[in-house]
């Protein structure tokens, strides 16, 4: 997996390359990944999101965090497809996001993140999501693997934050 | 620009400080130089002198006078 071509993961797959499980995996399955550029994939949103009966109960939608984080996750697996980086566990450092409308149950969420630079462990990238064929959401992330963005700070303090 | 108004004006730009505070600065003694912080000033001096770090540099680059001693080994006049 370290030429350009690209790949998808299915469901099993996918958790080779995205350390986040239930009830915290925001992505369904990647429908095209190309390491280090990009990955596009989606979220079926059923009735059956945890979220849904609190968030809110009589007007269920997707909380914006995890929205964010759906965008996260997808743009995580644009890196740890990456050689040696398969399982690797992300941080987030820096996000920026746009909410643009409500996602609903029964709404598939179909995310695209793209990779704008890989440096020494940090990841920056964009993403946006779509329901419906309407923007939901967008945002600019910048994520870490702290394993080796770690290795590159002064030692005293050598932590994130 | 000469190059050592180019150093200090890294740190002004990436820690928002004022420039006459910069020759003090340490790596983690403001909270704008953690460790995201740092690779934004890494990067931005990167961008100015137009060079690459080597990993051991990046990581002795605990502070503003440290590392000026850092940058002129990679052939910058300071």
């Amino acid at each position: 997996m370290s030429d350009n071509k690209g790949f998808s993961l299915n469901c099993t797959q996918l958790l080779d390359y995205q350390p986040n499980r239930y009830p915290f995996l925001m992505i369904d399955h990647i429908e095209e990944v190309v390491p280090g550029k990009y990955a596009k994939g989606y979220k079926n949103l059923t009735n059956n999101e945890w979220y849904f009966p609190v968030h809110f109960p009589g007007s269920p939608n997707m909380p914006g965090a995890l929205q964010l984080e759906a965008l996260a996750q997808t743009l995580t697996v644009a890196i740890t497809t990456l050689p040696g980086l398969k399982g690797k566990v992300t941080h987030a450092l820096q996000h920026m996001v746009r909410f643009r409308k409500e996602v609903l149950p029964g709404d598939k969420l179909i995310i695209e993140t793209h990779v704008l630079s890989w440096k020494r462990g940090i990841c920056k990238g964009v993403g946006v999501a779509y329901t419906g064929g309407e923007l939901a959401c967008e945002a600019d992330m910048l994520i870490a693997i702290p394993e080796i963005f770690e290795q590159y700070l002064p030692k005293k303090n050598s932590t994130i934050g | 620009m000469d190059n050592h108004s180019k150093y200090t004006q890294a740190f002004v730009k990436v820690f928002s400080v004022q420039k006459d505070v910069v020759e003090d600065l340490e790596y983690n003694a403001i909270s704008a130089w953690d460790s995201l912080g740092h690779m934004g000033l890494i990067a931005e001096l990167e961008e100015a002198f137009n060079i690459q770090l080597e990993m051991d540099d990046i990581i002795d680059f605990s502070s503003y006078k440290k590392g000026l001693e850092i940058i002129s080994k990679y052939g910058v006049e300071l």
